[in-house]
């Protein structure tokens, strides 16, 4: 029986008004731990949904994004597939579950993705300098500048969101305050072959 | 008038027929007609002493077929399934039940009776699957007949008829019988060719004369079958005024009505009675502690002699060192989960899509639907619900579980939408059918497979040529997914069929994995 369950229970007992089915009380306990399922075992990521890597990832960045998705600024563009997949696995997630989310995945052993993307990484070199100042020179990510690491992250999942901010389909919500940073920086790289290269070189960074 | 049938089309499907009917000729005449192949338990070496361990992941209906069999052979079995429940897309919602959809997680708030009960997954049962059918006599479980169709409930398209729902009947008589008047007028054409003799050609018009319920000129002029204007009984039937073909061509509905009953879901299909997860509890029973709930693999690692496998129950680790693996975790969920496969069995594992299916379902306050004649079967629509079926259990009694939507995927539709916009859309195109229909229901559930937690997918899907078939690359890699690893671990499922979405594809990929398994084994015995 989970705390809230008991709670229920308790106070419907104090009030003798609401008195529980023997069916409600054994009714199957749930709670919002569900990541796994897509993003895979202790969050490594999952590239056959094409869900990224949680672990390693700064709290104050997967707190940011849960929050965008609750409300609608990340995941609701009609072009952002995975996107638009995970917007409604959060849209009901509270405050409070949201801080137990992240505290359990800060738990989690970082495991560096696999290398799935090949391409020109000492051309992505001469494109990084640019993402190097808000990301930073090893790509560890800088919360002073809310750009988080890249180093270790799914490379397929780099790949979609670079594409993704190129076309407009994230970013573009007028209250995605980091993303029209990134969307303003994401041009820097030209084009589909510029953002295999970069993140071939982040491919190549200490992880 | 619509062009006839060509000479040269007609005579390929002559000389197609004529070519299959010598052939029937010959055999029938040996005594050689196909026999049944009866289904059979694999017959399973007993290990022995040497009490052997099998790790099976995941309790749908090919991981429960592997450790019941196994289990009945002498292996040590265990069975590690990550949610609350078994059965995984074979799934009856009853009163209290939980809905795990992540991010709209639901209790099933229908009235606590034995009929009152809606399989929100697998709903059907031809009478071809015998393997699973084996199993249902083997365990007990009670079967009756599934209703598919009922010729009196309705089809809507907004486009036809102004919206105005028909009944099934009109719709399939009026379109056999114009259907007909066209392909007698192309055979009368033809005739004079003589492809037939005089005594084919008199059945072959005889056969499309009865298909559309022509007059003696061969003409569609209404017919009886679409249902009575008036009388019928104790006066004279008074056939109902015809549709205009062109108005029926409004909907693209026909296709479906017109093959709905064929193949795999032609007549006749059973259900278990009380829930298609019969059939789960009883093998579950069977198998008793050795299924463990909320147990979510972690990790797989195939060594030389066995298998290693990690899970998690209740924030602990346990590990199993077993000397074999049956896995029926989805492909898509299996690559977010440690594991030392080759790398061609993961690119199979990668290609491997998964399916999107939502189905809706509604307590209906009243059986309305009897009122109007309808008893099981369901109505075709042309709108994100695309069909509502009226249960064929529990006929007259106070209540029923209607299934409110029933989207495949492939369409921007319901599954996207929150809670209360399905729920919205249900009840509003709903109400074209029956008028009262919001009113008429209540306390409503909704599934969208491929949000649901611990699968994400509904069946398989292989083949993405829709209608080509499937590449030689993709019949490489099914193949590579069905061999063992190191002949220590199998996938199994309906992933691991080329008819996905069936129950019996299910048990047949366990069948197969068991029987490869088995050969091994008494290679060493």
């Amino acid at each position: 029986m989970s705390v809230n369950r008991i709670v229920v229970f308790a106070i419907s007992l104090l009030f003798s008004a609401a008195i529980l089915s023997a069916e409600e009380i054994a009714r199957e306990p749930y709670n919002d731990r569900y990541c796994m399922t897509c993003h895979g075992v202790d969050g490594r990521g999952n590239e056959g949904v094409q869900a990224p890597r949680l672990a390693g990832m700064p709290a104050w960045y997967l707190q940011r994004q849960l929050k965008n998705f609750r409300a609608g600024i990340r995941g609701t563009h009609p072009q952002d597939i995975e996107g638009l997949a995970m917007q409604p696995m959060a849209a009901k997630l509270s405050d409070e579950s949201i801080a137990d989310i992240v505290a359990w995945v800060g738990s989690w052993e970082t495991i560096a993705a696999e290398r799935t993307i090949e391409g020109d990484a000492a051309r992505g070199r001469n494109f990084y300098s640019a993402c190097a100042l808000c990301h930073g020179d090893n790509a560890e990510g800088n919360e002073a500048m809310g750009a988080p690491a890249l180093a270790g992250q799914n490379d397929w999942y780099l790949l979609t969101q670079l594409k993704n901010f190129m076309a407009g389909y994230r970013g573009s919500h007028a209250e995605d305050i980091y993303g029209a940073q990134m969307r303003s920086m994401v041009n820097t790289l030209r084009n589909e072959a510029g953002i295999i290269n970069v993140v071939a070189y982040i491919n190549t960074l200490p992880r | 008038m619509s062009k006839p049938v060509s000479r040269r089309e007609f005579l390929n499907l002559i000389g197609a027929s004529g070519g299959s009917a010598a052939v029937l000729t010959a055999t029938s005449a040996l005594g050689l007609l196909p026999t049944t192949a009866a289904a059979a338990s694999p017959d399973l070496l007993n290990p022995g002493s040497s009490k052997r361990q099998v790790a099976i992941l995941g309790a749908g209906i090919s991981g429960l077929t592997a450790a019941y069999e196994l289990t009945k052979a002498g292996y040590d079995c265990v069975v590690l399934e990550a949610s609350h429940r078994a059965g995984g897309r074979i799934f009856t919602v009853r009163s209290g039940d939980l809905i795990d959809e992540i991010g709209n997680r639901q209790y099933c708030e229908f009235d606590d009776e034995p009929h009152m009960y809606f399989n929100a997954g697998a709903a059907r049962i031809p009478s071809t699957h015998r393997n699973l059918l084996h199993y249902t006599k083997e365990l007990g479980v009670e079967l009756e007949i599934f209703i598919n169709e009922c010729k009196n409930a309705y089809v809507q398209d907004d486009n036809m008829l102004g919206g105005k729902p028909i009944r099934n009947i009109e719709y399939t008589t009026h379109a056999r019988g114009f259907m007909a008047d066209i392909m007698a007028k192309s055979l009368s054409g033809i005739e004079l060719d003589e492809p037939f003799t005089e005594q084919e050609s008199e059945t072959l018009l005889g056969m499309i004369r009865s298909f559309g319920d022509l007059n003696e000129d061969n003409l569609y002029t209404g017919s009886l079958r679409a249902g009575y204007a008036s009388g019928g009984f104790l006066h004279h039937g008074v056939q109902k005024d015809m549709i205009a073909f062109r108005d029926l061509l409004k909907t693209d509905l026909g296709r479906l009505l017109l093959n709905a009953n064929e193949g795999d879901t032609g007549p006749v299909l059973l259900q278990p009675k009380g829930g298609m997860d019969m059939t789960i509890q009883a093998f579950v029973a069977n198998l008793g502690d050795r299924v463990k709930f909320r147990s979510a693999v972690t990790a797989v690692q195939v060594k030389e002699q066995g298998v290693d496998v990690v899970y998690e129950q209740e924030g602990v680790r346990h590990k199993i060192e077993a000397d074999y693996c049956f896995n029926c975790i989805p492909t898509h969920l299996m690559a977010g989960i440690e594991h030392n496969f080759p790398a061609e069995y993961v690119s199979a594992m990668k290609y491997v899509r998964r399916g999107e299916a939502f189905k809706a379902a509604f307590q209906a306050k009243t059986r309305f639907w009897e009122d109007e004649d309808i008893y099981g079967g369901g109505s075709w629509l042309n709108s994100p619900i695309q069909e509502i079926w009226y249960p064929p259990h529990g006929i007259h009694k106070a209540k029923g579980v209607i299934l409110g939507a029933y989207d495949y995927g492939g369409r921007a539709g319901l599954m996207n939408l929150s809670q209360e916009e399905r729920i919205e859309l249900c009840l509003a195109e709903g109400e074209k059918v029956h008028p009262d229909y919001r009113s008429l229901v209540e306390k409503p559930i909704t599934i969208a497979w491929h949000r649901m937690n611990h699968m994400l997918g509904c069946s398989a899907r292989w083949s993405r040529n829709r209608g080509q078939g499937w590449t030689h690359e993709e019949e490489t890699m099914y193949h590579t997914l069905q061999k063992p690893v190191n002949g220590r671990h199998y996938f199994i499922g309906d992933q691991i069929s080329m008819h996905s979405a069936w129950q019996e594809s299910a048990i047949m990929s366990a069948h197969w994995a068991l029987a490869d398994m088995d050969k091994q084994a008494r290679a060493t015995a």
